[in-house]
Parts: C-alpha cells; sequence; structure tokens
C-alpha cells in the first residue's frame, strides 16, 4: 500500500444519500485523473451501480460463497466504471443468516491478497445502521483513515451519525490509533434551519460540516437514466457541489477524535433547529 | 481478527456446556456425538474426554465429530455445513446422533432444530447447549440428562431392576462409587438395570421406563428424576448413600421402596463398617489436617463423624489432607479416604 495514498471513509443512516453521495464523490475524483478505487461495503450491494451504468456486479462474497476465496482473480471482483473508478461490492449472506460484518472483513482480507487496494484514493462506502465488530473493521483496522458521517437534519439519521461518532471515539482510545473523524457532510432533506442544525451538530461532536449537499431533482433525474449527476448532468449545479466537495476533500488534512452526544441533547439539539 | 482478551473475559470457573453434555452423549456406546461449531471445540473436549477415559482404563476414543465451520460457513450460515456431517455420519451406521451447538451457530443464527428434523434415516437428537452462551458445564449435563430422559420408554417386560441416573462420568473414582452402590443393592438381593448415562446402548433408553427404582447421583439432579416419576411413576431416592450413615440410611429407604426388608442387609453392612473401622484403629489420636472449608460444609458432616468416632483431630496447621472432591461414597468410599490419610500421616 502506497503511503500517500487518501482512504476515506462514508459512513451514515441507510437510506441517507451514503451511495449516491460516494459514487458522485467519486466520479468526480476520477475526472480529474486521479485514480479511484470505491468498495461498497453494505449486504445490498448497490453502491457503485450508478458508476456502472446501472448493471449489478458481481459481488465478492457471491463469488466466495461458490468458489471458496482461493481461485478468485483480480478482474472478477474488481469492474471499471464512469471516469475510470474501479468498482467492488463486498456483498454479504442472505439476510437473518449468518455474519455479514465477519463477511466485510473476509473480503478485505481477499482484496489485500488480490493487491487490489492501491490507487490515489480508496472510497469506502460503508453502512452505519450496525457498527458491530465488522462494520467497524474498515475503520479498526486503519483502512479507513479518514472518516466523514453523512447526516441530512433529521433526527434519526443524526442519531446514527452520533453512534459512529461514539464508534470512532472508542477506537481513538486503542494504544494503536487508526482512523479519525475527518469531517460531517450535510445531505439535505430540504428542512427549516438544517445546515445550521447539523452544522452545530459537527461543531458539538469535535468536528466541522465540510459540505452542504442541497436536495435537488438532478440526482433523481440522473439514477433514473442509471448514471452518476457527474455524467448525466456534468454542467448542473448538483456536479458543481460534488466536484467543491471532492477538491474539498482534498485538501483536507484536519482530522480528530469526536465527542458524540447523549441522547438528550442530541434531541435538544434537534428542537432547537426545527421549526414548530 | 478478534483479539480482545481482557481478564474478565478469560476467567470462568464453571466450565462450557458442551464439556457436560458429552461428558454424558459419549457415553451412549453405539451414538456418535456431532458438534456444530470450529473444530476447535471438538478438538479441547477430545482430550478432555479422551484422557479422563484413559485414567478409567477405558481406552475408546470418544465418539465425537465436528462440523468443523470455517470463514465461510460462519459468514454464509452453517446448516449445510450440519446437513453434510449429518449425511456422513449416518452413512457410518451409528444407532443414533446426538447434536451439540456451540457458541459460534448460535451466535450466527443457524436452525439446528430444523436440520436435525430432516428425515436422516436413524434418530438425529439435538442436544440444547449453545457453548459458553449456553451457560455452564452444569447446564449442559443438566440439559444432556433431560433430553435423553425424554427418550425413555416402558417396552416390554423385564426383570425388577434399579436405574443409576447421572453418574458423574468424569469424577476420578466413578466406578468405585457405582460399585459400592452396586454392592449396597446387592445385599437387598436387587440388581442395577441401565446406568443413566455410562457405558450404555441406544436402545438400553426403551426399558429405562421400566425401572422400579431410579437412584439419581446428587440430589442436583432432581428434575431428571421427578420428569421420570411424572412420565412413569417411578419413585427416586435423590444422592448417591454419603458416607457410614449414608449407606445404612440407603438401605432403609431402598427397602421401604422396594417393599425388601432391609433387617439383614443392615445388620451386614453395620457389622461390616465397625471392622472396617477397627482396622483403622492404629490411627486413634492422630492430628489431621483437612482443608477447613470443604470438611465444615454441610455434605461432609458423615465425614466429620468419622474423625470423631476415631478420635482424629482437625489440626489447621501443617500440609492438608485431600479429600475427594465429591463426598466419600459409601462404607468403600470412607475406606478409602481414611486409607489415604494413613499412608499421609506415616509418611
Amino acid at each position: 500500500m502506497r503511503d500517500d495514498m487518501k482512504q476515506i471513509a462514508l459512513y451514515g443512516k441507510g437510506g441517507i444519500g451514503k451511495s449516491t453521495t460516494s459514487a458522485n464523490l467519486s466520479a468526480a475524483l476520477g475526472e480529474t485523473g486521479l485514480d479511484i478505487l470505491q468498495i461498497g461495503c453494505d449486504p445490498k450491494h448497490d453502491s457503485t451501480r450508478m458508476l456502472m451504468h446501472g448493471a449489478w456486479i458481481p459481488t465478492v462474497l457471491d463469488l466466495v460463497r461458490a468458489r471458496g476465496d482461493a481461485g478468485i482473480a483480480m478482474d472478477e471482483v474488481v469492474f471499471r466504471g464512469y471516469a475510470g473508478v474501479r468498482c467492488v461490492e463486498a456483498g454479504g449472506p442472505e439476510p437473518g443468516i449468518g455474519c455479514a460484518g465477519r463477511g466485510i472483513i473476509a473480503t478485505f482480507q481477499l482484496l489485500e491478497r488480490l493487491g487490489a487496494l492501491d490507487g490515489d484514493v480508496i472510497v469506502y462506502d460503508v453502512l452505519g445502521d450496525v457498527v458491530c465488530g465488522g462494520f467497524a473493521m474498515p475503520m479498526r483496522e486503519g483502512y479507513a483513515e479518514e472518516v466523514y458521517l453523512i447526516t441530512s437534519g433529521e433526527l434519526m439519521s443524526l442519531y446514527a451519525a452520533n453512534n459512529i461518532a461514539k464508534a470512532i471515539a472508542r477506537l481513538s482510545k486503542r494504544s494503536k490509533r487508526t482512523c479519525a473523524l475527518a469531517g460531517v457532510i450535510c445531505n439535505a432533506k430540504n428542512m427549516e434551519g438544517e445546515e445550521e442544525l447539523v452544522r452545530e451538530f459537527a461543531s458539538r461532536i469535535n468536528s466541522t460540516m465540510v459540505a452542504y449537499i442541497p436536495r435537488s431533482r438532478t440526482v433523481t433525474l440522473s439514477e433514473l437514466n442509471r448514471q452518476t449527476v457527474m455524467e448525466y448532468a456534468p454542467e448542473s449545479e448538483q456536479a458543481g457541489v460534488y466536484r467543491r466537495l471532492a477538491g474539498d476533500i482534498m485538501k483536507n488534512n484536519r482530522t480528530s477524535i469526536p465527542t458524540p452526544l447523549e441522547t438528550d441533547e442530541l434531541e435538544e439539539l434537534a428542537i432547537k433547529f426545527t421549526q414548530v | 481478527m478478534n483479539s480482545k482478551n481482557s481478564q474478565s473475559n478469560s476467567l470462568r470457573y464453571e466450565g462450557c456446556t458442551l464439556t457436560g453434555a458429552l461428558s454424558v452423549t459419549t457415553q451412549v456406546q453405539d451414538a456418535v456425538t456431532v458438534i456444530h461449531g470450529p473444530a476447535g471445540c471438538t478438538h479441547h473436549n477430545f482430550s478432555l474426554l479422551h484422557a479422563i477415559a484413559a485414567e478409567q482404563d477405558d481406552i475408546r476414543l470418544p465418539p465425537l465429530v465436528p462440523t468443523a465451520l470455517g470463514e465461510s460457513e460462519i459468514i454464509f450460515g452453517g446448516e449445510e455445513a450440519l446437513a453434510g456431517t449429518l449425511r456422513r455420519v449416518a452413512d457410518e451406521g451409528p444407532a443414533a446422533i446426538f447434536v451439540l451447538s456451540t457458541c459460534i451457530t448460535e451466535t450466527i443464527g443457524d436452525d439446528v432444530l430444523s436440520v436435525c428434523a430432516r428425515d436422516h434415516g436413524l434418530p438425529v437428537i439435538p442436544v440444547p447447549t449453545a457453548g459458553f452462551l449456553g451457560g455452564v458445564f452444569s447446564d449442559g449435563l443438566n440439559a444432556a440428562l433431560t433430553t435423553l430422559a425424554g427418550l425413555a420408554g416402558n417396552e416390554g417386560v423385564g426383570e425388577r431392576t434399579v436405574t443409576v441416573i447421572g453418574e458423574k462420568n468424569l469424577e476420578f473414582e466413578v466406578e468405585e462409587n457405582f460399585a459400592e452402590v452396586e454392592r449396597l443393592l446387592g445385599l437387598l438381593g436387587v440388581r442395577v438395570g441401565v446406568r443413566f448415562v455410562r457405558k450404555m446402548r441406544f436402545a438400553d433408553f426403551s426399558r429405562l421406563g421400566l425401572s422400579s427404582l431410579n437412584i439419581l447421583r446428587d440430589p442436583a439432579l432432581g428434575p431428571v428424576g421427578e420428569a421420570l416419576k411424572r412420565r412413569f411413576g417411578t419413585p427416586y431416592i435423590d444422592s448417591f448413600p454419603i458416607g457410614l450413615e449414608g449407606g445404612v440410611a440407603f438401605l432403609g429407604e431402598a427397602g421401604a421402596i422396594l417393599g425388601i426388608d432391609p433387617e439383614r442387609a443392615v445388620e451386614a453392612e453395620t457389622a461390616q463398617q465397625a471392622e472396617m473401622l477397627s482396622s483403622f484403629a492404629d490411627m486413634r489420636g492422630a492430628a489431621v489436617s483437612p482443608d477447613p472449608l470443604t470438611l465444615g460444609s454441610l455434605e461432609y458432616a458423615p465425614v466429620r463423624r468419622v474423625m470423631a468416632s476415631l478420635d482424629l483431630k482437625a489440626d489447621t496447621g501443617g500440609a492438608g489432607l485431600p479429600l475427594p472432591y465429591s463426598p466419600p461414597v459409601g462404607t468403600a468410599g470412607i475406606r478409602r479416604l481414611l486409607h489415604r490419610w494413613r499412608r499421609r500421616t506415616h509418611a
């Protein structure tokens, strides 16, 4: 692994827009000529779909299940999508059985063995509703050095982000520090006072809001056309937002150890910014 | 990957349910026990059971087979691995298969019961264990005895015999303790039929309900005794006889239940006890120092009475003398204890 490689992870509540943001971020980075690897770490395996023009690529764990992990080659699990972004989906067991977290660990070990974990930037797109040891693994084992929390102004989404902040705080107490919080991204629902609320939340947990992504019809249209915004509407305002996010993330070298909130603090904060 | 090894997690005094359950199921000599989990769970128990059996002059290898789950079964679920192992074991033609689950299969949510319920062409009997998650050694032991007691039938007519229940298969003196119970019953003219569960055959379960008296190894097995009493009306004695007075009381109790006058048996036993004690007359007045905590407990009262009758003084100083892990069974148990003490005091 190269020393100057940037490894970032986007964690957040399910349905909050992690995959959309990750894919557009990867695309924006890829357009600048950087070598990008995006890894979807969610059994739903839809992280890279828009980069792949709607195709469902085979997941690492589907192949492991069918054939064991010995004879798997790099080109069977890594697929090139829009802007040259290399796409991987971890996948998972059938819902309701086995251990998806353990599957994430196995996927990373396999990718490492294949030498796939390289390039200028790796973007990990990780579900944040479950912060079990397996899903925290990209942070714990030093893959995801910079963690970005994605949240809207909705309480449940802030609650999930706060929970992930707890995991980062816990992991940073270890003798060998492996990850840190790099910032909070507000993926807006267009609620009143949302930007201020998320900005305040970020500062309360000892971080900063690095981007405000407004809700936009362009995203919906792009995805209906099975493309990222960067590809479908490169001149749109929304594409500009993602380009700025990509630039800011590349420049960002400020990280912190988060100070997660107690539940009542969080609720109090949400009430303060909500218009009644 | 998981490197958590804090003290609080590594200290555990009461063992794993697997060991308890296996101490029972591996005594069904024509059945095989499948451990559904990583190979390590089987390896560890196999070594322990084999070493103890060898101490007891039993050179059979414990009939254990692991499903030996690896990384991919843990990620995707281990039910098919279990089904495959059951097929392979069934092909070997055992009388039955017992299936024990481990921490890991419980955690990943394998439905062991439904895999066992498929048609395998022979009885496949799940024993609820779940490794450390399921509790401790004694929970596994009780679960195995309770499950196996559920297989009991009352087929055929047989001679009136007594059943011994829940012998401690891992204790050093297991055969000696059984021999003492068998000897006492012999004084009443009664024979032991089934040893539930020690060195038995699967078919023996079908006549468990014919027993005219069940004798539990110790009172902790009460629920098993009760279950068999409810189903077959079999009365039970809740413990092996402890010490000299225990032996005499046992003869009275068994005699009363079986409708046998115990008078002559009690007379013979009392005479034998007096003779045994007199053979240790040379120890009279000696100072011994058994572990005071164990000696002071209620169940060791018979040992304290023997010490009083031989005028042995409890000396708190000096090297501790060994007391058996479980209280001595009958006259023979006391004799072995005194014999060991004499060797130590003369040494």
